[in-house]
């Protein structure tokens, strides 16, 4: 199927590649039997769930498997050279000089106290000692610049570099010997979806410049479909599809493709969630808006987070509210101003009338019980000392909902069967011992538990699997007319947002841009901001190309657009009222 | 995971070895530098207790036996022979030195283990409200310890030690203990501020605990290998300052330590009229007890670094 191209001699033959962890309960199997093959020039992308071997896979050419990984079978071939049979030194020169390796979170990976230049000389002297000084300044200059970065950035430290040039920068360490081979291993998922559309065009201009073979490692089918041409799909370390984009995203044979192709929520695409829950939603005892911010704003130092902003929360009907932008748009400063966490610079937060930060002791205990969140980290909101029950019995017992031991224990069961986990497989485990996804349904079954009256997601989802998005998401979505919980969703995601909130806030550096029901704002965006967010969005269809942008796509000129642009009104819906400035 | 286990078949000799590198890699508290370095603590403190049901502790006292008489198996400069009521030899006034290890070689450690406790106590009470308040509060306490960490303490120590006189074990102890509560309080600090901003001291707080609980049942039980660590390394320092006062003949004047005694073999000459086991004895076991110390301070730190565990 891929015979146009074999006319070359591959750069990278996997054969029979198994790779195998000896732990104390016996062999883990990465990686099983993995066949695969790829030419000059081509593009693959490896795609499947966090544990499907594919950075296995990928360390493995490189020799740079974890202690006491190994390759046990098969062998790898690196445009004619047995990489398997190849001492320490012979390999230390052959990394980087023919087979680079940009890891996740590169931006990370630079020495901070070193500037940018003398570490892409340390890459050229490494291999090619004795290399003169000009000739090296020719040589950083040149990798800078075909990054897109000007030449003065070498002459800067890594923290005064924003993540997006970080990670050029690591790029351009990556191909600065210009290698036959480019591993990127999640090469944007630290970064904001704009930045991810400059930093991938980069990644993608250079290898088809250099001529190199790249392996593009991820789980976002969008991601996959707008930069690879061909895809490999790894479930479990089994390679269980391989074939061109074309092919994988039209006709997908595995079923694990289909879900992962259809696991991406789309704007305007089919909804993902269950539209027959609408039980009636029990009615709130008092008359006061659930929450209300009164000329809120938030400044730290010289930067202003968030601008004044005023807006009232009925919350009679339960409501998702979504609060959508880029990192540094002030939408999670609100989340913890919404929470007490954060004091507001400049005017009050009322929860049922009362300003939250003057509670007193038992006002706070009953507003904690009230509100909620489920945060972004799954990984980081279980005390690794403690089972993870403990973080579902303790605010039950402390907010006095608990009738006794038996009482607790039955809660707890209910609220994990409600979030589509078995209570016996994971209520007595360690945090250590869940995946991501497990974790964040059980804070899901945490806030259900508490049954609070408002509830703040702030980035649910962004840690998770994205194969498990669809289903936490909608785990939240069903609590909200169940349960009748007004909920505050946090996201960059436009495509979720979209799909389950009533009303829609675009924050941009700090101020409202554009809001309205989602079908306005998310569906045919007016201001320029929205329109930049939802260009960057990358579309698991290849009809549709990384927005109508083409290859000089420069988000600055967007972005001045949108610094002046007002913000744009786009209907209201019961029960929220945004106060226009 | 039951899918991917497969060899049932017997073990060679390497595998098994493989397989007990794993298990240790695993349960990191079966270290074997921990467990050595315990042993030997331990074995300080048996010596301790045992001797003192079976030994006659009043050979401690001047004057019990013969003055300077060699362990068994040796002469001295007189051509005397060691004898079995003596068996680890006198010092030079006649004092049995295996009583005076058996009371002076718990003593030490006794006086490392208080002053360290007390400071360790100091430095989690003051760690955690400099962490937890913050601000003038915070300034005042890391001021202090910052600066008490510049000030050697054996300088202040032996102008408090002579203007007090003679002090019991306690007192001395209490005195060592003001100096090592620093490097706990700079530690906790440190890992409290980081701790406050952590996903599950967050929840905590959305489950409204209180600042008690946050510290004590949330925060606290993950610092737990962090305190092993530096409780360890403040036992070293505190014995080594004690060790050091006793042999400038500072400390306790009454009751044998093991530095008392090195203070007292220097003085009467013991170097020069080769009276090694005088000295040598209580250096020994000195060194013994650090050696045990670094080896539990080595472990622990594997204990809780999972990176420095190798599984070669």
């Amino acid at each position: 199927m891929l015979d146009e191209h074999q006319t070359e001699r591959p750069v990278l033959t996997l054969k029979d590649i198994s790779i195998e962890f000896p732990t104390p309960r016996g062999v883990v199997h990465a990686v099983k039997h993995l066949d695969l093959t790829i030419h000059k020039g081509r593009r693959v992308g490896f795609i499947g769930e966090s544990g499907s071997g594919k950075t296995t896979t990928a360390l493995s050419v490189m020799q740079m498997l974890a202690e006491p990984g190994r390759v046990s079978t098969g062998s790898i071939d690196l445009g004619g050279t047995d990489i398997l049979a190849l001492d320490e030194e012979e390999m230390r020169k052959t990394r980087l000089s023919r087979v680079a390796y940009i890891p996740q979170g590169a931006m990370n990976s630079l020495n901070p106290i070193m500037r940018i230049e003398p570490q892409l000389w340390d890459a050229i002297l490494a291999h090619e000692p004795g290399t003169s000084r000009s000739d090296l300044k020719a040589r950083s200059d040149e990798a800078l610049k075909s990054v897109g970065l000007p030449t003065h950035v070498g002459q800067l430290y890594p923290h005064e570099l924003s993540g997006g040039m970080k990670q050029r920068v690591c790029i351009a360490l990556g191909i600065i010997l210009t290698p036959e081979l480019i591993i990127a291993d999640e090469p944007t998922s630290a970064l904001d979806v704009v930045t991810q559309r400059q930093v991938m065009q980069t990644l993608k201009d250079i290898q088809e410049r250099i001529g190199s073979g790249l392996i593009l490692i991820g789980h976002d089918m969008g991601l996959m479909a707008q930069s690879v041409d061909e895809l490999a799909v790894l479930k479990d370390g089994e390679l269980v599809e391989h074939g061109t984009v074309q092919q994988i995203i039209e006709a997908p044979k595995h079923p694990y493709t289909q879900d992962l192709i259809s696991s991406v929520p789309l704007v305007g695409g089919e909804s993902f969630l269950n539209p027959e829950r609408r039980a009636e939603a029990p009615k709130r005892a008092s008359t006061e808006p659930l929450l209300r911010f009164d000329g809120v704003s938030k400044v730290y130092g010289s930067v202003t987070a968030l601008h004044p902003l005023s807006f009232t929360l009925q919350g009679d009907k339960p409501q998702i509210i979504s609060i959508v932008g880029q990192s540094g748009s002030g939408k999670s400063t609100m989340g913890s101003i919404m929470l007490g966490f954060n004091p507001p610079t400049t005017g009050q937060v009322l929860f049922e009338g009362r300003d939250l930060q003057r509670l007193s002791a038992v006002q706070s205990l009953e507003f904690r019980k009230n509100v909620q969140a489920v945060f972004q980290d799954p990984y980081a909101c279980f005390n690794p000392f403690y089972r993870v029950n403990h973080a579902l019995k303790f605010p039950f017992k402390q907010f006095g909902l608990s009738q006794g031991d038996a009482h607790t224990q039955k809660a707890m069961e209910e609220a994990c069967v409600a979030v589509g986990l078995d209570p016996d497989l994971v209520l007595s485990r360690y945090p250590h011992q869940l995946s991501g996804g497990q974790r964040q349904r059980l804070i899901v079954a945490r806030a259900l538990m508490l049954s609070p009256k408002l509830l703040i997601a702030d980035e649910p989802v962004s840690m998770v699997d994205a194969s498990l998005r669809a289903t936490i998401l909608s785990n939240i979505y069903d609590l909200k007319d169940k349960y009748g919980i007004s909920i505050l969703y946090i996201t960059h995601d436009l495509a979720t947002a979209y799909h389950v909130s009533d009303y829609v806030m675009v924050l941009f550096k700090g101020h409202v841009v554009e809001a309205g029901p989602p079908k306005a704002v998310i569906g045919d965006p007016q201001h320029p901001y929205t329109r930049l967010l939802i260009d960057s969005i990358p579309w698991p269809d290849l009809k549709r190309s990384w927005g109508h942008g083409g290859e000089d796509w420069d988000p600055s000129k967007e972005e001045a657009e949108a610094l002046s642009a007002g913000t744009v009104y786009r209907g209201d819906v019961e029960g929220f009222d945004l106060v226009k400035e | 995971m039951a899918d991917h286990v497969t060899d049932n078949a017997p073990m060679t000799r390497a595998e098994k070895r493989q397989a007990r590198r794993l298990r240790r890699f695993e349960n990191p508290w079966l270290n074997p530098k921990l467990m050595w370095g315990a042993g030997l603590l331990i074995g300080i403190v048996m010596l301790g207790l045992v001797g003192r049901m079976l030994w006659n502790l009043d050979l401690v006292f001047t004057g019990s036996s013969q003055l300077k008489l060699p362990p068994v198996g040796f002469e001295n400069l007189r051509k005397q022979p060691g004898v079995w009521g003596t068996p680890l030899g006198t010092d030079g006034s006649g004092r049995d030195m295996l009583s005076l290890i058996i009371i002076g070689a718990p003593n030490s450690l006794f006086v490392g283990l208080l002053a360290s406790l007390i400071g360790m106590s100091t430095g989690i009470f003051l760690g955690f409200t400099a962490g937890f308040v913050g601000g003038r509060t915070d300034d005042v306490i890391r001021v202090l310890s910052d600066v008490m960490i510049t000030i050697p303490p054996l300088l202040i120590l032996v102008v408090f030690q002579s203007s007090f006189g003679d002090v019991s074990l306690t007192m001395m102890a209490l005195l060592i203990a003001g100096f090592v509560w620093q490097s706990p309080t700079r530690l906790i600090r440190a890992q409290v501020l980081s701790m406050k901003q952590s996903g599950y001291v967050q929840m905590a707080r959305l489950s409204g605990a209180s600042t008690g609980h946050i510290m004590f049942r949330e925060m606290l039980p993950n610092l737990v290998p962090y305190l092993f660590g530096s409780f360890i390394a403040n036992v070293t320092t505190s014995i080594v300052t004690a060790v050091g006062l006793e042999v400038l003949g500072l400390g306790p004047q009454r009751i044998p330590t093991l530095g008392r005694t090195i203070y007292e073999a220097i003085n009467a000459g013991a170097l020069i009229q080769n009276l090694w086991w005088w000295w040598g004895i209580p250096t020994l076991l000195l060194g013994v007890m650090f050696v045990g110390l670094l080896l539990i301070n080595l472990g622990l730190d594997e204990v809780s670094n999972p990176r420095l565990r190798k599984l070669s």
